[in-house]
């Protein structure tokens, strides 16, 4: 099998503050790592090649030391690494970042699968990995909890739905955004770390990938932030606090009333 | 029990505590709020006991004053830090005064051209390296309960620590104290020196001496240049001793001293493991290394981080895992900080003990403490500190055990574990301390000469044993 993965790097933010004025997190001092939610792609990636052979490529576009991120993926098991960095890149929205990474895989076509995180834990939006699926007009599907079985042209998956799981069968080649559930993600080994080490990531820029100028960073970016503000967060509640032993049933009641108001129960 | 008495804390004696201190700060009669000072992190009930009367002085004069009156009405008195050790070394086990150091909590100073700082003994060891850390500084000597457990409770207890093999214990960063002597007097020991040699070491003997001869007001403790890298091993092998073989090599054959090398036997880390719903890379596995390198140069940590994991491959490490950013290490440390909570999970009996025993003497005690688990029907799960030979030998009771048994087990279970424990070189607690939940066993680790000098080094202070007795030994 064929596998790609498309990797995003992200600040640390369990150790994180934020800017109260502009409401842009401080990134003095903030470590980058493997968006968190990528690992399980990484993982499910590695898993599937250990049971059925083949390669795993990993893509990401970002800043130069994005390539600390690819060198960590390949020692959990990747390949091979393309880093998409050029100031061209830059600004890119979830738009232009899917357009930019599906003109990337469309160098290594053909491939059987690629694999992105559920989201990335700094934007949050959970397009760029459909994105690519429609950029390269192939058929995808979110939230995968289980790949049950892998055939000669296609796929059954489980994927997590509000109300319980959905059993699919999707054909290759596809694209599938991968759940927590999914599997457990290795710690990168040393063995790992030591060939990643040596491996040569190549930089491509807009050119190494045929891409339009136009589609690309703020000008093919349709998003804009307008404003960061806070959300407000009203927790309207009542306190009732019986006294003593014979104001406890009114508090009871009181409770039982209020959750009857709130349709909770 | 002691053969000294004490009286009963009155209304007249708590009136006049409250002319020494505001009188918001002095607790009596509430029962409530009298019951967290009753015990420390021990769980087990029978090793708590009440006060008669909370203060919380501000100044060192007032616990001066407090001293002078506690030896007048012959009344004991405990200090007591965060209340987060783990012998009952803070349990006014006679009732009396129990003195908390909480409101002493400033950081008096940061002296950046000594490289040390002079704290009060109610700081929270943590805030200490979150305001120096800004300098570039920090204070090596810090055990593993960082987020809350105070400077001075530390200092009483010599505390140690996962780091203790490149840093040592809380001992060597103290450079001078402030005390108030059990009678009462105000004494300056050390000061803003590394070398002293002038008289008996007495800083030596109040560090670690157990709240039991003086109460610290003023701590001078050395800093260190904060290390700005670090990097993680988590190391697999098949066994206990082919993983302790590893510890002494990296130091030699290595030529690297660790920040920290944890152990994990397979009952703690599958335990922690199921604890934390993570996977197990090797089910065979029969014990982890955690080995943690510590720098200011990612590239030499590199090479040494290479150099350990290299060495572990060539003897029989089944594989070697790297966590070099803050994600991957809080993974590796979670399975090793989590040990003690899993544990209680599978069964809430237990005590944790802290025996230590020369490094290389952790493969010859681990049978002996199998030997003595299968005996009496318990667990002894062991991990802890490899690199200085501190381990957490927790006797568990199994679940189907009950209670009145494992009382008698236990007390027969320890005995032994601690006969073992000095055959082999070793001592019955590395950094947790006596306090009273070890005194009994004290006879096993020392020679009667020495308890017998050490009983009256603490009549020399405390002639009236009214500072923390029944501690460390009865007199």
């Amino acid at each position: 099998m064929k596998i790609i993965v498309p990797i995003k790097q992200v600040p640390e933010t369990s150790n994180v503050s934020m800017d109260p004025e502009t409401g842009t997190m401080i990134r003095d001092g903030v470590e980058s790592i493997i968006n968190p939610l990528d690992l399980y792609a990484i993982e499910e990636a590695v898993n599937l090649k250990e049971e059925h052979g083949g390669e795993i490529l990993v893509i990401s576009m970002g800043p130069a030391k994005a390539e600390m991120a690819i060198r960590e993926a390949i020692s959990m098991g990747c390949d091979d690494g393309i880093l998409l960095s050029n100031k061209e890149f830059a600004g890119s929205d979830t738009l232009a970042t899917s357009y930019a990474l599906s003109q990337a895989i469309k160098k290594f076509n053909p491939y059987d699968l690629i694999i992105c995180g559920e989201r990335a834990t700094d934007g949050d939006t959970g397009q760029v990995g459909p994105g690519i699926a429609a950029w390269l007009d192939i058929p995808f599907t979110t939230y995968v909890s289980n790949i049950k079985e892998v055939n000669e042209n296609s796929m059954i998956v489980q994927r997590m739905v509000e109300t319980g799981y959905e059993i699919l069968e999707i054909e290759t080649p596809c694209l599938l955004t991968v759940i927590k559930e999914i599997n457990y993600p290795r710690l990168p080994s040393m063995r790992g770390k030591l060939l990643a080490k040596k491996k040569e990531i190549k930089t491509w820029g807009p050119d190494d990938i045929g891409a339009k100028k136009d589609y690309l960073g703020l000008e093919g970016s349709p998003t804009r932030v307008v404003k960061i503000s806070k959300p407000k967060v009203s927790r309207g509640g009542e306190i009732l606090m019986p006294k003593n032993e014979s104001e406890l049933d009114k508090a009871v009641d009181g409770l039982i009333e209020y959750l009857q108001k709130k349709e909770i129960i | 029990m002691s053969d000294y008495t004490y009286n009963k804390v009155t209304q007249e004696i708590v009136d006049e505590l409250k002319e020494i201190i505001d009188s918001k700060y002095v607790i009596y009669e509430d029962t409530e709020k009298l019951e967290p000072y009753s015990h420390d992190e021990i769980a087990e009930k029978s090793y708590a006991s009440m006060p008669e009367v909370v203060i919380k002085p501000r100044t060192v004069e007032e616990i001066s004053r407090v001293m002078k009156l506690a030896n007048r009405e012959r009344i004991p008195v405990t200090p007591r830090g965060a209340g987060s050790g783990l012998s009952g070394g803070a349990v006014p086990l006679y009732g009396g005064i129990l003195l908390s150091v909480e409101r002493m909590n400033e950081i008096l100073e940061i002296d950046r051209e000594n490289l040390m700082a002079v704290v009060e003994p109610g700081v929270v060891t943590n805030d200490i390296n979150e305001k120096v850390k800004e300098y570039g500084l920090f204070f090596a000597g810090y055990p593993m309960s960082v987020e809350s457990c105070f400077i001075g409770g530390n200092v009483a207890e010599n505390a140690g620590g996962g780091r203790a093999v490149k840093y040592g214990v809380t001992g060597r960063y103290i450079l001078g104290l402030e005390v108030v002597t059990p009678e009462g007097d105000i004494i300056n020991l050390g000061g803003k020196r590394v070398k002293d040699v002038v008289g008996y070491d007495f800083i030596k003997l109040m560090v670690g001496s157990e709240g039991t001869l003086g109460i610290f007001t003023k701590i001078i403790i050395k800093l260190l240049p904060l290390p700005t890298e670090k990097i993680d091993l988590l190391v697999l092998f098949n066994d206990v001793e082919t993983a302790i073989k590893m510890v002494p090599m990296i130091m030699t054959n290595g030529r690297i001293i660790p920040t920290a090398v944890e152990f994990m036997d397979k009952l703690s880390f599958h335990t922690s493991y199921k604890y934390l719903n993570e996977h197990l890379p090797h089910e065979e596995a029969g014990a982890m290394l955690l080995i943690e390198v510590d720098g200011n140069s990612k590239t030499q940590l590199e090479e040494e981080y290479e150099t350990i994991g290299a060495l572990c491959l060539e003897n029989d490490a089944i594989d070697v895992f790297v966590a070099d950013n803050y994600t991957t290490q809080e993974r590796v440390w979670k399975v090793r900080r989590n040990i003690a909570e899993a544990l209680k999970v599978y069964s809430p009996i237990q005590t944790l003990e802290d025996i230590v025993v020369p490094m290389a003497n952790i493969p010859k005690i681990l049978p002996e403490l199998k030997v003595i688990a299968d005996k009496y029907d318990v667990l002894i799960p062991c991990y802890g500190h490899a690199g200085d030979g501190n381990l957490h030998a927790t006797v568990v009771k199994k679940p189907e055990m009950d209670d009145k048994k494992w009382e008698e087990t236990l007390d027969k279970v320890l005995t032994e574990m601690y006969q073992k424990t000095v055959e082999l070189g070793g001592t019955i607690s590395g950094e947790h301390g006596v306090g009273h939940k070890r005194k009994k066993y004290i006879g096993q680790a020392l020679e009667p000469v020495t308890l017998e000098l050490m009983k009256r080094v603490k009549l020399a202070f405390d002639p009236n044993n009214i500072l923390n007795p029944g501690k460390i030994f009865n007199l």
